[in-house]
């Protein structure tokens, strides 16, 4: 490997123990994923539903489709909202790789901002006019996603960045390219059909429009099962096209990679299962609960493996550096407790806002 | 200096120009906005004022589809941007202000996530939770601002932080408080020239009442900007407003931005005063367009003085605009700059091609080629020499003169300049010789931007460097080799594309 091409590490020193900045990103990257996964895969789905409604009102499909892109009113602002704090601890933890990763990409790490502009506006412009904004909406998120992995796999492989100088789009030629993105596409489609289906359930359940939402209900768990039979598939394709020091590494690391991928893998196994047990998700509304839980729960789990994997492509690189640590300590106390006291003052709005519902001259 | 250089074919500033300004137009707006439509909403409940809560209602659309996405992604934009054509730049700033990112972030979450019940809970949630929910984005757009003016203030002026490097010292500097001010009376602002657009589409009876209402409000943001402003130019060292203040500033054109800021205000306070208190009949969508294009101007003109006084540091006395930490002067001169990066060092040896990977990884994030900032149109060339041998009825030869030599050569005068070049058709017959001529002056001016290093690192660390006292104190010193210098000034010498006059043939 040519390390000469990777910068120094930065003079100032880590402002905390590596530790720490792992787990925020981990965690952080987490809470991004669940609104990336509504906005990617809610994008992707009301595109399709849309076209099968074929425009009348009244079509489940049509109705779904509304569902997700107004869940995605909200979805689209927090995924990005979300979003700014792994960005931050991937600039703090790995700044040599992913400010390299980023201009080796150069224009094309730079057109993730536009595409997220078009992406929202269109989202509001499908909105009030219909029209194609719905696939300029679905398309620029899609584009995003595609990005986001390029970025990731030219800064994990530092032995690769003269050739990625060369030509940056060859990345679409790495073996994990197209896997990892699938894996990612597959995941986000998973996540919004199921709360597609959770709401549906749950309005059927309390006597709304019953045969409606039952009709969404399983549309919803239909994309979710298939998607989820796909991904298993891709999931075990990804695994196989690692490469071998990263996959060596993860079997090597003992429970705490084994443990995760482990797990992650047996949830997928669980989720095939449970998706499989009901055709009419209405009548089950606990399974139907016990899955989306279940699938966030596999989230969280395949975030942690995720990082791991970068951390194993990355390790022969990192190993050449010693980061000196410079904690502040105080400023991260101060950040935790504004962050508990941040996310209580969310969820105290929140909770005022539900159980203040009004109409006519009391309401606002 | 040691990352990849992006080619992106344009100049890093501007982009980076293009993006910040998008964004501190619409963050700022986005905390004004939030202040005048909850203040509206709660006055509008008090005095159950329907024409008030529809410009609070009206206002808050505008408010979530440009503050929730637009300043979103432009803040991240910045971070993007800086990390393309500055990383070490940012890198530095980051590690030093994580953990001050990090709390902005939590203010941020809840600034969204309250803008976006704010905007979808009209008519469905009780008035007093509304206002509570309105009054929670106020405070949390408002907090990310006291958080994120500490970072943008400290790279002004650090103050007591580079002796100590304590957070704290950096945060609350010297400019900090001033800033504040300043910005909290943009933030006003910003906010009555967008609301006054929901306000002219008031029934006829409210239409007067609700543009003085927000004039007043125009009153109080310029007032207090100005109070701000004032405050800010009086704590700034005066090694710094000695480049824009006094009878000869040493940057005439920052002088001009200054006067162009503050008369800008002037004129935008005079006409919100006569349009929106005096006469507010009178205002029409022209009246909103004026003062909009003045506060941008005054606000425009303050964010450009800040940046250009800052020049050639991205953290005063402690980062280069380039990602040249201070500290790394001395290191880079002993070892030369293909031992610190090895994006310098891969790739053809011959000095014009090594030159140009120099140039890429020093000087590229302020000068492009030939648009912003050009290379070329600073360097001399043998079309310039020609202009100046050749005498012109015109006046071109002085001009050129000027333009090229008199920077450097202050002490010759034009005539005598004529005198010590060769004639004009001696620089036509051989212009070869002209380039050597050139190439030595070059190399002279990088090897001036060398040693200014080594007068840079004899300054004291622990207090903001007065860079007047140094030759070329606008721009970062050269660092590397003696041999890296000479491989510079060939590359920069290449540059020239004067067709000889032999054989037309450009070189």
């Amino acid at each position: 490997m040519n390390t000469d091409l990777i910068p120094a590490l930065d003079a100032a020193g880590l402002p905390g123990p590596p530790w720490l900045f792992h787990i925020l990103l981990v965690f952080t990257f987490f809470l991004h994923l669940l609104f990336m996964n509504l906005t990617l895969g809610g994008t992707l789905m009301a595109l399709v539903a849309h076209l099968r409604g074929g425009g009348r009102a009244d079509h489940p499909d049509s109705v779904l489709a509304g569902r997700l892109m107004a869940v995605n009113t909200y979805a689209i602002s927090l995924a990005i909202t979300t979003g700014v704090a792994p960005l931050l601890f991937v600039q703090v933890l790995f700044q040599q790789f992913f400010y390299s990763g980023t201009i080796l990409l150069g224009w094309i790490w730079f057109a993730m901002l536009v595409l997220l502009m078009l992406g929202y506006y269109a989202a509001y412009l499908h909105k009030a006019y219909r029209g194609p904004w719905l696939a300029v909406s679905a398309l620029s998120f899609l584009a995003i996603a595609m990005i986001h992995v390029a970025v990731h796999l030219v800064h994990v492989q530092p032995e690769r960045w003269a050739t990625f100088d060369a030509n940056a789009l060859g990345v679409l030629g790495d073996p994990t390219y197209w896997p990892r993105l699938l894996h990612f596409v597959l995941a986000a489609i998973t996540f919004a059909a199921l709360v597609a289906a959770w709401w549906a359930v749950r309005r059927a359940r309390a006597g709304d429009r019953v045969e409606l939402n039952r009709s969404i209900a399983r549309t919803g768990w239909r994309w979710a099962l298939w998607a989820t039979v796909l991904q298993v598939a891709d999931g075990f394709l990804l695994l196989g096209v690692l490469p071998r020091e990263v996959l060596l590494g993860v079997m090597r690391g003992g429970l705490p990679t084994l443990g995760p991928l482990t797990l992650s893998i047996l949830l997928a196994i669980g989720l095939l299962v449970m998706l499989a047990r009901a055709t009419d998700p209405v009548e089950h509304p606990g399974l139907v609960s016990g899955t989306l839980a279940a699938l966030t729960l596999t989230v969280a789990v395949m975030s942690v493996t995720r990082h791991q994997v970068r951390v194993l492509y990355l390790e022969p690189a990192t190993s050449l550096f010693d980061p000196t640590v410079v904690p502040q300590w105080g400023n991260f106390a101060l950040f935790a407790v504004l962050l508990a006291l941040g996310l209580a003052t969310v969820f105290w709005m929140v909770r005022r806002v539900v159980t203040s519902p009004a109409e006519g001259d009391e309401a606002a | 200096m040691d990352y990849p250089i992006w080619d992106s074919g344009l100049s890093g500033g501007v982009l980076m120009a293009w993006v910040a300004i998008t964004h501190v137009i619409v963050s700022h707006f986005a905390i004004g906005g939030g202040l005048l439509i909850v203040v509206t909403e709660t006055l509008a409940i008090r005095r159950a004022d329907r024409e008030m809560r529809e410009l609070a209602r009206r206002s808050s659309l505008v408010l979530i589809l440009v503050s929730t996405v637009f300043g979103a992604i432009s803040g991240v934009g910045i971070w993007v941007v800086a990390g393309l054509i500055s990383p070490g730049a940012i890198s530095a700033l980051i590690h030093a202000y994580v953990w001050g990112w990090a709390i902005e972030w939590v203010f941020f979450v809840l600034e969204i996530v309250a803008a976006l019940i704010y905007y979808t809970t009209w008519d469905r949630i009780t008035k007093q939770a509304h206002v509570l929910v309105g009054w929670l984005y106020f405070i949390g757009a408002y907090l990310s601002m006291v958080i994120i003016n500490g970072i943008v203030t400290f790279m002004l002026t650090p103050g007591r932080w580079l002796e100590t490097r304590a957070f704290w010292d950096g945060f609350f500097n010297p400019t900090y408080w001033p800033s504040l001010v300043l910005r909290t009376g943009i933030c006003v602002l910003m906010a009555v020239a967008f609301m006054l657009w929901p306000a002219f589409t008031a029934s006829p009876g409210r239409r007067t009442d609700l543009v003085r209402y927000l004039g007043w409000w125009f009153l109080g943001g310029a007032l207090v900007s100005y109070a701000g402003y004032r405050w800010w130019e009086a704590v700034l060292p005066d090694t710094v407003t000695a480049l824009f203040l006094g009878e000869a500033p040493t940057l005439v054109g920052l002088a001009a931005t200054r006067s162009f800021a503050l008369w800008s205000l002037a004129l935008g306070l005079a006409l919100g005063v006569l349009a929106l208190l005096v006469a507010p009949r009178a205002a029409r969508a022209v009246t909103a367009v004026a003062l909009m294009a003045a506060i941008f101007a005054f606000f425009g003109g303050y964010e450009r003085l800040r940046e250009g006084v800052r020049k050639p540091f991205l953290i005063h006395s402690h980062l280069f605009s380039n990602g040249l930490l201070v500290d790394q002067i001395d290191e880079i001169n002993a070892t030369g700059l293909a031992a610190h990066s090895g994006w310098v060092a891969a790739g053809d040896p011959a000095p014009e091609a090594r030159g140009r990977r120099i140039f890429a990884a020093q000087c590229a994030a302020c000068h492009t080629l030939d648009g912003y900032q050009s290379i070329t149109e600073a360097l001399p060339t043998v079309a310039d020499l020609e202009l100046v041998a050749t005498p012109s009825s015109t006046g071109m030869d002085r001009l050129a003169y000027q333009a090229e030599c008199a920077s450097c050569h202050a002490d010759v005068a034009h005539a005598e300049m004529v005198e010590m070049l060769p004639s004009i058709e001696e620089i036509r017959s051989d212009p070869d010789a002209i380039r050597e001529l050139n190439l030595g002056m070059i190399t002279a001016t990088v090897m001036q931007l060398k040693e200014m290093g080594e007068e840079i690192t004899a300054f004291d660390r622990s207090v903001m460097f007065d860079m007047r006292t140094l030759e070329r104190g606008t721009m970062p010193p050269f660092v590397g080799s003696d041999e890296e210098a000479e491989a510079l000034a060939v590359y920069l010498a290449s540059l020239d594309r004067t067709p000889d006059a032999a054989s037309g043939d450009a070189r």
